[in-house]
C-alpha cells in the first residue's frame, strides 16, 4: 500500500491501543449503552474488538471505513433517496439496551394485516416484527447443523464462522467484492455484521436447500450482513435466504454484500426473496465467481422494501463456466425496484442467460440494470437476455438500461425486451369464463411470473401467490 | 492530442459571434456563455461512457483552407449530374459552414419553397428562422450544442410551404476543412402542414489519415415537421479517414405527421452521432433505419431517441452494424414515453456483425416508460458470420471476400428494404460504395 | 508487425512514479519500479478507466477507480474487481532512451 496509507495504518493501530486511557472507558460495552450512533474509526475498532476478531479483519475494516469516506454517492438510481440518507444517524453496532426491545405495537398495521392473511402463526410474526429474539426452528436449525457437520460442510453465521474458521474466511473474504467496489460495499466491509457462512468441500453433494431463515435471529436481520459462500472442487448446493413474509426492522438502511465462489466442477444455486417492510433502503452487493465447468444460479426475488438497488453478478472466469440470473422485481405503490443483472464473460465456452420479469402497480417504479460484457478472450461465449415488463395502472413506470460490451467477434449475444400492459384480450378472454377482472387479471400476473416462481422450493411458491394475490387486491399499502 | 478542457473557453472576440440580426448575436452570445460554464460530460453517463469528450474540443484559431479532396470531387459531380437528368430537385454545397451554393434552385422558388443559406433567410424570412432556430438544438441540450450555437458561421435554412409536395430529394454537401480546422455546420428544416419533402444531407472530406492533426466538424440539424407533413432525412456520413464529426439532429413532428431518418455511419475516424425524433402529436409516426460500416480503427459512437410526448404515436428504430478489423461501435438507443402519452407503440432493433478478431461492439438499448397504455419492445445481438452459410458458399467456388461482401448484402437487406423505393437506388449506391471497402 | 518506437526517456519517469502517453490510438502507461521499466496498456481491464492516477507498489499498478491490482511485469490480476490481466507491452532501453513494441 501507499506511504500515506501505511502511516494512516500505524495511527489507527495506535489509536485502538490508545483507547481506555484517551477515552476514559474501561468497558467498551458502555461505549454504546452511551447512545452511539455514526460511524467513524473508534466505532469500527469496537465492533471487531466485541467480536474479537483477528487482526486482519481489523484492519481491513479501518482501509474500508476510509474508503467509503472518499466515495461520493452514486448519482444514478434513485439519487433523491440516495442522497437523503445520513450516515450519522444510524446505529452501527448495538443500540443501547433502553432502544432495543421493540413492542408488537411499534410492527406498522399493513405488516400486521400480511401476517394475517398470510397465516402466519403468532410466534413467527413476533419473530419477524423483531419483537421477539428468539425463534422456535432454532431447534431445528441446531439438529441440522450436526448433519452437515459430519459431511464437512461448515453452515454459521458470519461473525462465528470467522472465530472457529479463520483460515478459510482469510483466503476468500473480500476476493470477488472488494472494499472500493463501490460507496456502499465500502460501508459494508467496515460495520458487517450477521450473514451467513457456508462451505462446501469437495465432491459433497448437500442434497436439502439450506436455508439461512433457520439461523437468524432478529438481532442478525443485520443492517449490514456479509455472506460467503463457497462450493468446493465438484460439489452441489442450494442456498434460500430471505423469505416472502415481510420483516419489519426500524433501521432503515440495509446495506448487505454477497460473495459467492464456485470452484471447478460445482454447482450452485442462491435463491433470495426479499420482501423488507416499506421504509428500508436495501442496498446490496452480490457478486459470484465461477471457476472452471461450475455453474452458479441466481434466482432473486424483490418484493419490499422503498428502494431496492441490487444487480446480482456472475464472473464467469474459467472455460466452460456457466451462469444464469432469474430476477422478478414487484414494485407496488410508493416502491422503487431498481433491479438487474451482469454477467462478465472472461473466459471461452462460456454461456450466461439473464431473465428478467418486472411488474409496477400504481405509481410504483421497476427498473432493469444490466451488463452483459464479454472479453475478447471469450471466444465461443453465448449470452441471452429477456426482460419483460409488465405496467398496471397509469402512473406505473418501467425503465431498461441494458448494456452490451462485446469485445470478441466469435460470441453469439441476444438481447430482447418487452413492456406491456395486461392485454384487453387476455383479461376478456378470462372474465367471459367467469372469472372477476380481479381474479382474470392475477391469473394473468401469476403466469407472467410463472418462470420464476417455479423455480422456487413449493411453500415459498405458495406463500409468493399468496402475496401477489394481496397486493393486486391493493390490500397491502 | 487532446486539449486542457480547463484552459478551452470560447473568448468574446470571435467574429463568429458578431453574425447576423440583434436576437441571433444574443443567442449566439448566450450559446458562447453556457458552453464556457459548463464543465466536460461525466464519463459515467453512458452517452459519454465510450468515447473521450475532449476529442470534440476543436481548434478555436485555423487558418486552414476548405479541403479540396478528390473523393469530394466525384460526389458533387454525381450529384450535379442527378440534377441535371432531373433526378434532384435541388442541389447545395456547404463549404466548411462557410461557402453555400445553391444550384438548380428556381424551380424551386417558383412554389415558395425557400432552399437559401441562413445568413440571407434570418433577413428575407426572419420570422420564421427567429421563431425556430435553436428551437431543437442548443446549449442547454449539451456542451458540444453550445460551441456549435455560438461559433456556427453560414448554414442552410430549408422551408417547404403548407401542402407544397417537393418530389425529388434536395441534396446537401457538406465539406470539412483539412488537417487542423474547424469547421461548424448548421441545418434547419421547417416542413409546412400537409407539406412534404426527402432532403439528403452527404457529410464528406476532411484531414485524409490520422495522426495528430485530425479535421473538426460540429454539426446541428433541426427539422419541424408540421401537422401532416412528410419528411424524409438522410445524413450520409462519408468523411476521411483522419476526421472528428460531431453530429445532433434532433426533430420534432406534430399531429397526424411522419418522419423517416436513414443515418448512414461510413467514414470519419471518431464520428458521434446523435439523432432525436420528438413525437408531438396524435398520429405521429416515425421511423429510422440505419446502416454503419467500420473498419480499420473507426470509432463510432451513435444514439437514438425517440420520444413520446403525445400519446397515439408510433415509432421503429432498425440499426445494423457490420465492424471489421478493429472498429468499435457503441449504440445507445432511448425510447421514453411520457406519463400522458396513452396508446403508443415503440420498437427498436440494433443487430451487430462482427467480421474480425479485435472489432467491438457496444449496444445499450435503453426505455423509460412512464405509463402503462403502451405496447414497446426491443431487441438486439451481436455476433460473427454464420460459419456454415460462409462454408457453403465457398464450397460453391465463391472467394472468401466475395462470400463476406454477399454475407453482408444480406444482413443488411432487410433493413433496406425498409426503404422507400424511390430513394432506395440512392441507398443502394452509397451502401455498394462503402462495401467496397469493407 | 510491431516495430520499436521510442516513446520517453529514462529521466522522465522517477523510480515509484508512472506516465500516460498516447501515440497512434495507443495509450500506453511506463511505470519505473525497483526492478526497472514496465509497459502496459493504459485501461483497467475491469471498467476501461486510465490507470494514470493509479499508485504503485513493489511490481503492482493500483487502479484508482475500483482497487483493482495488477502485476506490472506479467500483467496478471492480483486483485478484484478486475478479472481480466491488463495487456503488457514489449520494452527495451536503449541507452537513456525507452522504446516499446507497437503493433502496426
Amino acid at each position: 500500500m501507499s506511504a500515506s496509507m501505511k502511516r494512516q495504518k500505524q495511527d489507527l493501530t495506535a489509536l485502538g491501543e490508545d483507547y481506555a486511557t484517551k477515552y476514559g472507558f474501561h468497558d467498551p460495552v458502555d461505549y454504546f449503552h452511551k447512545g452511539a450512533k455514526g460511524i467513524n474509526h473508534e466505532v469500527v475498532e469496537m465492533i471487531s474488538r466485541m467480536k474479537k476478531e483477528p487482526k486482519w479483519m481489523t484492519d481491513k475494516r479501518h482501509e474500508a471505513l476510509d474508503i467509503f469516506f472518499s466515495k461520493p454517492t452514486p448519482q444514478w438510481g434513485n439519487t433523491k433517496l440516495l442522497n437523503d440518507i445520513n450516515y450519522d444517524d444510524i446505529y452501527y453496532f448495538m443500540k443501547p439496551i433502553e432502544e432495543q426491545q421493540t413492542s408488537w405495537d411499534d410492527v406498522p398495521e399493513y405488516i400486521k394485516k400480511t401476517f394475517d392473511k398470510l397465516g402466519i402463526p403468532q410466534a413467527e410474526r413476533e419473530f419477524l416484527g423483531g419483537v421477539t429474539a428468539q425463534y422456535e426452528s432454532q431447534v431445528v436449525y441446531h439438529s441440522m447443523r450436526d448433519d452437515l457437520k459430519k459431511k464437512g460442510i461448515v453452515f454459521l453465521d458470519s461473525d462465528s464462522a470467522l472465530v472457529e474458521h479463520p483460515d478459510i474466511v482469510e483466503k476468500y473474504f473480500s476476493t470477488v467484492v472488494p472494499s472500493a467496489d463501490n460507496k456502499f460495499a465500502a460501508l459494508n466491509t467496515a460495520a458487517w455484521s450477521g450473514g451467513s457462512f457456508l462451505y462446501v468441500p469437495p465432491g459433497v453433494d448437500v442434497q436439502v436447500p439450506l436455508q439461512a431463515y433457520f439461523r437468524i435471529n432478529a438481532e442478525n436481520v443485520g443492517q449490514f450482513e456479509r455472506t460467503l459462500i463457497i462450493a468446493d472442487k465438484g460439489s452441489r448446493v442450494h442456498y434460500i435466504e430471505g423469505c416472502t413474509a415481510p420483516i419489519y426492522s426500524t433501521e432503515s438502511l440495509h446495506c448487505a454484500v454477497v460473495e459467492v465462489i464456485g470452484l471447478e466442477g460445482s454447482y450452485i444455486r442462491y435463491t433470495t426473496i426479499q420482501n423488507w417492510a416499506r421504509n428500508i433502503l436495501n442496498l446490496v452487493t452480490k457478486r459470484a465467481s465461477a471457476h472452471k465447468n461450475a455453474t452458479i444460479e441466481w434466482v432473486d426475488g424483490n418484493l419490499g422494501s422503498r428502494l431496492s438497488m441490487k444487480y446480482p453478478c456472475i464472473q464467469l472466469i474459467g472455460e466452460g463456466a456457466r451462469g444464469e440470473i432469474l430476477s422478478v422485481a414487484f414494485a407496488g405503490r410508493d416502491q422503487h425496484q431498481d433491479a438487474g443483472a451482469k454477467m462478465i464473460h472472461a473466459a471461452p465456452n462460456t454461456s450466461s442467460r439473464i431473465t428478467s420479469k418486472s411488474i409496477s402497480k400504481a405509481n410504483g417504479r421497476a427498473s432493469y440494470r444490466g451488463l452483459a460484457k464479454v472479453y475478447k478472450n471469450a471466444e465461443n461465449s453465448k449470452v441471452s437476455v429477456v426482460c419483460d415488463a409488465l405496467l398496471i395502472g397509469e402512473e406505473a413506470r418501467s425503465d431498461t438500461y441494458p448494456t452490451m460490451e462485446i469485445d470478441s467477434e466469435k460470441v453469439s449475444v441476444e438481447h430482447e425486451a418487452r413492456v406491456s400492459k395486461v392485454a384487453e384480450e387476455q383479461l376478456f378472454y378470462l372474465t367471459s369464463r367467469g372469472l372477476s377482472e380481479d381474479e382474470a387479471r392475477l391469473l394473468i400476473v401469476n403466469g407472467f411470473m410463472e418462470p420464476f416462481t417455479k423455480e422456487l422450493p413449493l411453500e415459498y411458491a405458495v406463500e409468493l401467490n399468496r402475496l401477489i394475490e394481496l397486493e393486486m387486491e391493493g390490500s397491502i399499502g | 492530442m487532446h486539449t486542457q478542457d480547463s484552459e478551452y473557453t470560447i473568448p468574446d472576440t470571435k467574429p463568429e459571434l458578431e453574425r447576423g440580426p440583434l436576437w441571433l448575436r444574443n443567442r449566439r452570445r448566450l450559446s458562447r456563455d453556457d458552453f464556457n460554464r459548463t464543465p466536460l460530460p461525466h464519463r459515467a453517463l453512458h452517452l459519454w461512457r465510450y468515447t473521450n469528450p475532449t476529442s470534440f474540443l476543436s481548434p478555436l484559431t485555423d487558418t486552414a483552407d476548405i479541403s479540396d479532396s478528390e473523393d469530394y470531387g466525384d460526389a458533387e459531380k454525381t450529384s450535379l449530374k442527378h440534377l441535371k437528368e432531373g433526378d434532384l430537385a435541388g442541389l447545395v454545397t456547404d463549404l466548411g459552414g462557410r461557402e453555400i451554393k445553391g444550384y438548380g434552385l428556381d424551380q424551386l422558388t417558383v412554389r415558395g419553397v425557400v432552399v437559401s443559406p441562413l445568413s440571407r433567410a434570418v433577413e428575407e424570412h426572419h420570422d420564421l428562422v427567429e421563431q425556430y432556430l435553436y428551437g431543437l438544438v442548443n446549449s442547454q441540450t449539451g456542451k458540444f450544442e453550445g460551441l456549435n450555437g455560438a461559433l456556427w458561421n453560414d448554414g442552410i435554412f430549408i422551408y417547404i410551404p403548407d401542402n407544397i409536395t417537393v418530389e425529388n430529394p434536395i441534396n446537401l454537401h457538406r465539406l470539412a476543412g483539412r488537417a487542423g480546422s474547424a469547421r461548424f455546420h448548421r441545418l434547419l428544416v421547417v416542413v409546412g402542414a400537409n407539406a412534404e419533402v426527402t432532403v439528403v444531407d452527404e457529410y464528406g472530406g476532411g484531414s485524409p489519415d490520422t495522426g495528430d492533426n485530425p479535421s473538426y466538424t460540429n454539426s446541428a440539424v433541426e427539422i419541424f415537421g408540421l401537422e401532416n407533413s412528410r419528411t424524409r432525412y438522410v445524413a450520409l456520413q462519408r468523411q476521411t479517414r483522419g476526421a472528428n464529426s460531431y453530429l445532433t439532429h434532433r426533430a420534432r413532428i406534430e399531429r397526424g405527421a411522419s418522419m423517416l431518418t436513414i443515418p448512414l455511419s461510413f467514414g470519419g475516424a471518431l464520428s458521434k452521432q446523435n439523432f432525436g425524433v420528438i413525437l408531438n402529436g396524435k398520429g405521429a409516426e416515425s421511423n429510422m433505419f440505419g446502416l454503419l460500416f467500420g473498419n480499420g480503427r473507426q470509432h463510432f459512437d451513435n444514439h437514438t431517441l425517440h420520444h413520446h410526448t403525445s400519446g397515439q404515436t408510433k415509432s421503429n428504430i432498425n440499426m445494423k452494424v457490420v465492424l471489421r478489423d478493429k472498429a468499435l461501435s457503441a449504440y445507445t438507443g432511448l425510447i421514453r414515453i411520457e406519463k400522458d402519452s396513452q396508446v403508443c407503440e415503440a420498437y427498436q432493433e440494433n443487430r451487430n456483425l462482427l467480421l474480425s478478431h479485435g472489432a467491438m461492439a457496444r449496444t445499450i438499448p435503453e426505455l423509460e416508460i412512464l405509463n402503462d397504455d403502451v405496447s414497446c419492445s426491443h431487441g438486439a445481438t451481436v455476433g460473427p458470420i454464420d460459419p456454415q452459410i460462409l462454408f457453403y458458399l465457398q464450397s460453391r467456388g465463391v472467394e472468401k471476400e466475395d462470400a463476406v461482401r454477399m454475407i453482408v448484402s444480406g444482413f443488411v437487406a432487410s433493413t433496406l428494404t425498409l426503404v422507400p423505393e424511390d430513394l432506395r437506388q440512392r441507398i443502394d449506391d452509397f451502401v455498394a460504395r462503402r462495401l467496397e471497402d469493407i | 508487425m510491431g516495430k520499436y518506437t521510442g516513446i520517453a526517456s529514462t529521466s522522465d519517469i522517477p523510480e515509484g512514479k508512472l506516465k500516460v502517453y498516447e501515440i497512434d490510438y495507443h495509450r500506453i502507461l511506463i511505470a519505473h519500479t525497483s526492478n526497472g521499466f514496465h509497459a502496459v496498456a493504459d485501461e483497467c481491464t475491469h471498467d476501461r478507466v486510465s490507470l494514470g492516477e493509479g499508485c504503485i507498489h513493489d511490481d503492482e499498478i493500483v487502479c484508482p477507480a475500483h482497487g483493482a491490482r495488477f502485476n506490472l511485469r506479467t500483467g496478471a490480476v492480483v486483485a478484484p474487481p478486475a478479472v481480466v490481466p491488463l495487456d503488457t507491452i514489449e520494452l527495451k532501453i536503449e541507452g537513456d532512451e525507452i522504446f516499446v513494441l507497437l503493433e502496426e
